[in-house]
C-alpha cells in the first residue's frame, strides 16, 4: 500500500465516519423539531410564583408532547432590560409578562398582538374583575391576559404598634392621621426607628393621593391627569414626613433599593411600608411575626372621605406580534387561566391572587393565612371599586424615585421635582403617541 | 518569483488563516456594530421601528440633557480620583511585594483577588453591608465613638467616594504589571546609586520611578480608558439607579438608561460616540505628553 492510498482510504473513511455523525445530528435534530417551541418569558415577584409557574408549564407539555415550552423567567429589572434587546434583535420570546405601563410602552410601539380575535373564544374575561381587564386594555383593545389581581395597601408590623402603644388607624383615615401616626412610632421607638418608610417614589401610592385630591397620574385617554404644583404636593408631604421623623432620612431609605430583605419593615426599622399586594407574600416570609394589610388614607383633613384604592393586573401575559404559532400560546393561556387543573397549579402557593372573580372567590376559602389576608382586602375594596388603574409610561418608578430622592436630598425643592416630574412624564407620553 | 518570496507568501498566507477567526470576529462583532451605532446616532430610533433620519439633533440635545451632563461630571470626578488612586495603591503594594519576600507568588494572587471579584455580585452586595447606614463601619463609630454615622453608600455625599474606594481596592492588574517592571530594574543602578549616597527614598525617585515610567504610562492610559468606561460598580451598588440623586450616575449607566429604558437607541448612540471622542481625546493628551515625562531605555 502506498502512501497517497493509504492517505485516500483515510480520508473516505473520515469522510463517512463524519457524514455518519452528520446524518444522525440532522436526524437527531428533525426529531427534536417535531416539537413545537414556544418561549415564554416572563417576570416573577417571588420563589414560590416561579415554581408554581413551571409547574403549570410542564403540566401542559405533558398534555401536549408535540409542545415544548422554553420558560425564561427573572426579576422584573432584568427582565425588562432583556425583553427590549431581544424585541429591538427581532428575536423576543413568543408570550411574556408585563405589567400595566409596559403594555402601554409595548402595546403603542407594535410589539404586542391585540388579543380581541379569541376573546371571548377560548379567552372568556366576563368573569374577570373590570380593573384587571381594564390594565390589559389599551386603545380600546385587550393587548394581555391579566394573571393577577393586585393593589396598593400599607403593609404593617402590628407588633411594632402594640410596642410602644400606638393606635393602628382605622379603616378610613386622613393623610394627616398618617402623617401624625408615623411621627408618634419614629418618636416613641426612638433611634433608629420611623413609622412608615418613605413613599414619596412610590407612583401607585401618589395616584391614590392625587385622587384624593380629584386628580390621578393618568386619565383615561392616555394623558396626564395632574400639574406640576399636585406633584409638589406629594413630594411636599414626604419631606415634611421626614422631617419630623415618622419616615427615614434620605440615605436610609435609598440603601432599601429592591430588595425585599432590606426593607426596612423586614430589618425591624420601621412599621409602615407602602406596597403592592402581590409582594405581600414574599415580605410575610421574611418577618419574625405577623405582617398585616390596610389601606392608605382616603381624605384630608375637612373634606370628604371616599375610597379611592382599587385592584388591577400587576402580572399580565401577551404575545409578540411576530409570534409563528400565536394559537398555540392562547392555548397555553387558556390552560393556565381557564383550565381547572392549570388554574390549580399556577396560582396554589404562587402568593398570586386570580383576577376572576371565581379565583378570588376560591382563594378566599382555601388560600394559605396571608393570601386569605390579601382575598379579604381585595373584597374590601371591591364593595366600592374606584376606576381602576390607567395605563401609562415604562419606567415611572424610577423617575418618581428619582425627583423624591432629590427632594430628599436637598437638590431641588417640591416645587422644582413637581415640574421636573411632570415635563419628564409628559415629554415620554408625547414621544410614545407621536 | 523567488522561492524565498514563494516561502514568505505562504507564510503571510498560513498566518492569515490563523487569525482569520479574530479577523472575522472583529469586522462582524465590534467593527460593524460600532459602524452601525455610528449610522444609529444620527437617528431617531426606539428600538422596535425602522430609525428615521435626525441629523445632528441627538448631538444638539446633549448641551440641554441635565441628566447627562450629570453623568459626564460623575465620570470625571471618579476617572479623576480612582485612578491616580488605584495606581498610587498598586505600586505601593508592588514595591513591598518587590522586597524578595517569602511566597511571593501567593501574595500575588491574594492582591490580585480583588481585581477577579471586584465586579461581582457578591463584592456589591459585601460593600454595601460594609458601607451601608447599618453596617459594620458605622457599628463601630456608633459603638466606639458614639458618632451617628451617614450611610456611605446610599448618601449623595459619599457615594461615588465610596465607588472610587472600590476601584482602588482592585487594583490587582496594574500592580502585577508593576511588579513586572520592578522586576526588570537592574540591581547595579540602585548600588551605584547606593554608593553615590543616595538613601531609599532618593533612589526611588531618581532610580525606580524614572525607569518605571513606561509602565506607569501602559498603566495609565487603561486604567484611565477602563474607568471612563466604568458600568458595573453602580448598575450593581445602586440596583441600576446610578442613585441616590443621581450622585453615581455613570456616563455608561445612563447610556444604558436611555437604550433600554426609554428606548431613545438613537440618542443612546450619540451618547456612546461622544464617549468614544472623549477616551480618544484623552488618550492622545496622554501621548503628547509621554514625551516629557516617560523615559525609554533605548533613549540616548
Amino acid at each position: 500500500m502506498t502512501a497517497s492510498q493509504s492517505r485516500r482510504s483515510f480520508l473516505k473513511t473520515g469522510s463517512a465516519a463524519i457524514g455518519g455523525f452528520a446524518m444522525t445530528v440532522v436526524a437527531g435534530g428533525a426529531l427534536a423539531q417535531g416539537k413545537t417551541k414556544i418561549r415564554f418569558s416572563g417576570f416573577v415577584e417571588s420563589e414560590e410564583q416561579l415554581a408554581t409557574t413551571l409547574k403549570v408549564l410542564k403540566a401542559y407539555e405533558a398534555k401536549n408532547p408535540n409542545v415544548e415550552i422554553i420558560p425564561e423567567f427573572s426579576s422584573y429589572r432584568a427582565f425588562t432590560d432583556k425583553l427590549a434587546t431581544e424585541a429591538a434583535g427581532g428575536n423576543a420570546p413568543d408570550m411574556f409578562s408585563v405589567n400595566v405601563d409596559l403594555l402601554a410602552e409595548y402595546a403603542a410601539r407594535g410589539v404586542l398582538t391585540p388579543l380581541t380575535k379569541w376573546i371571548p373564544d377560548p379567552l372568556d374575561v366576563s368573569n374577570y374583575q373590570e380593573g384587571s381587564v381594564f390594565s390589559c386594555t389599551y386603545d380600546g383593545e385587550m393587548y394581555a391576559m391579566p394573571n393577577d389581581a393586585i393593589a396598593t395597601a400599607i403593609f404593617f408590623n402590628p407588633a411594632k404598634f402594640e410596642e410602644v402603644g400606638v393606635a393602628v388607624p382605622d379603616q378610613f383615615y386622613t393623610w394627616e392621621k398618617l402623617h401624625e401616626t408615623a411621627v408618634a412610632l419614629g418618636k416613641e421607638h426612638g433611634r433608629g426607628f420611623w413609622g412608615i418608610e418613605d413613599g414619596g417614589g412610590n407612583n401607585l401610592a401618589c395616584d391614590i393621593f392625587l385622587r384624593v385630591g380629584g386628580k390621578a397620574l393618568f386619565t383615561p385617554e392616555h394623558t396626564i391627569g395632574f400639574n406640576g404644583e399636585d406633584m409638589a404636593k406629594w413630594f411636599q408631604y414626604w419631606e415634611d414626613m421626614r422631617q419630623a421623623g415618622g419616615a427615614p432620612p434620605a440615605d436610609v431609605q435609598a440603601q432599601a433599593g429592591d430588595n425585599s430583605a432590606s426593607l426596612g419593615i423586614v430589618r425591624g426599622r420601621s412599621a409602615m411600608l407602602v406596597q403592592t399586594t402581590d409582594s405581600f407574600i414574599g415580605i410575610g416570609a421574611l418577618m419574625d411575626g405577623p405582617l398585616e394589610l390596610m389601606m392608605l388614607p382616603n381624605g384630608f383633613e375637612g373634606g370628604e372621605m371616599k375610597q379611592h384604592h382599587y385592584d388591577y393586573a400587576g402580572n399580565s401575559t401577551g404575545i409578540w406580534t411576530k409570534a409563528e404559532n400565536k394559537d398555540l400560546c392562547v392555548d397555553i393561556i387558556r390552560f393556565m387561566h381557564f383550565d381547572p387543573e392549570g388554574v390549580d397549579l399556577y396560582y396554589t402557593g404562587s402568593g398570586m391572587i386570580p383576577a376572576s372573580t371565581a379565583g378570588l372567590e376560591k382563594f378566599g376559602s382555601t388560600g394559605t393565612e396571608n393570601e386569605k389576608k390579601i382575598v379579604a382586602y381585595l373584597r374590601m375594596l371591591r364593595e366600592e371599586p374606584a376606576p381602576s388603574r390607567r395605563p401609562g409610561v415604562g419606567g415611572l418608578g424610577g423617575i418618581f424615585r428619582r425627583h423624591n430622592e432629590a427632594v430628599a436630598f436637598g437638590d431641588m425643592t417640591p416645587l422644582e421635582a413637581g415640574n421636573s416630574l411632570t415635563a419628564e412624564i409628559d415629554g415620554k407620553l408625547k414621544a410614545l403617541k407621536s | 518569483m523567488s522561492k524565498t518570496q514563494n516561502l514568505s507568501k505562504k507564510q503571510n498566507g498560513v498566518a492569515f488563516l490563523f487569525l482569520s477567526p479574530w479577523i472575522v470576529g472583529f469586522l462582524v462583532l465590534t467593527l460593524g456594530p460600532m459602524l452601525g451605532s455610528l449610522y444609529l446616532s444620527f437617528t431617531d430610533y426606539d428600538l422596535f421601528n425602522a430609525p428615521t433620519w435626525a441629523g445632528l439633533e441627538n448631538y444638539a440635545r446633549l448641551g440641554d440633557d441635565p441628566r447627562y451632563l450629570a453623568s459626564l461630571k460623575v465620570t470625571l470626578y471618579y476617572v479623576l480620583f480612582s485612578v491616580p488612586l488605584k495606581l498610587g495603591f498598586a505600586l505601593f503594594i508592588a514595591l513591598i511585594l518587590n522586597r524578595g519576600l517569602r511566597g511571593l507568588g501567593f501574595y500575588r494572587s491574594v492582591f490580585y483577588l480583588p481585581s477577579l471579584l471586584g465586579g461581582s455580585v457578591a463584592v456589591a452586595l459585601m460593600w454595601r453591608q460594609i458601607f451601608s447606614y447599618d453596617g459594620i463601619i458605622n457599628q463601630f463609630l456608633w459603638g466606639w465613638f458614639g458618632y451617628d454615622a451617614p450611610s456611605w453608600i446610599t448618601n449623595p455625599d459619599y457615594a461615588l467616594g465610596t465607588l472610587v474606594l472600590l476601584a482602588a481596592w482592585q487594583f490587582g492588574a496594574p500592580m502585577v504589571i508593576f511588579l513586572a517592571g520592578l522586576k526588570q530594574i537592574p540591581q547595579d543602578m540602585y548600588d551605584a546609586a547606593a554608593i553615590d549616597g543616595a538613601r531609599p527614598v532618593q533612589q526611588f525617585f531618581y532610580v525606580t520611578v524614572p525607569l518605571l515610567t513606561p509602565i506607569i504610562f501602559f498603566n495609565f492610559v487603561m486604567q484611565t480608558i477602563g474607568a471612563f468606561q466604568a458600568f458595573t460598580p453602580s448598575y450593581i451598588i445602586s440596583d441600576g439607579t446610578g442613585g441616590p440623586a443621581d450622585s453615581t450616575l455613570f456616563y455608561t449607566l445612563y447610556l444604558y438608561e436611555q437604550a433600554f429604558t426609554n428606548f431613545e437607541m438613537g440618542y443612546a448612540s450619540a451618547i456612546a460616540w461622544v464617549l468614544v471622542a472623549i477616551i480618544g481625546l484623552a488618550t492622545t493628551v496622554s501621548f503628547l505628553s509621554a514625551k516629557y515625562w516617560v523615559h525609554y531605555g533605548d533613549e540616548g
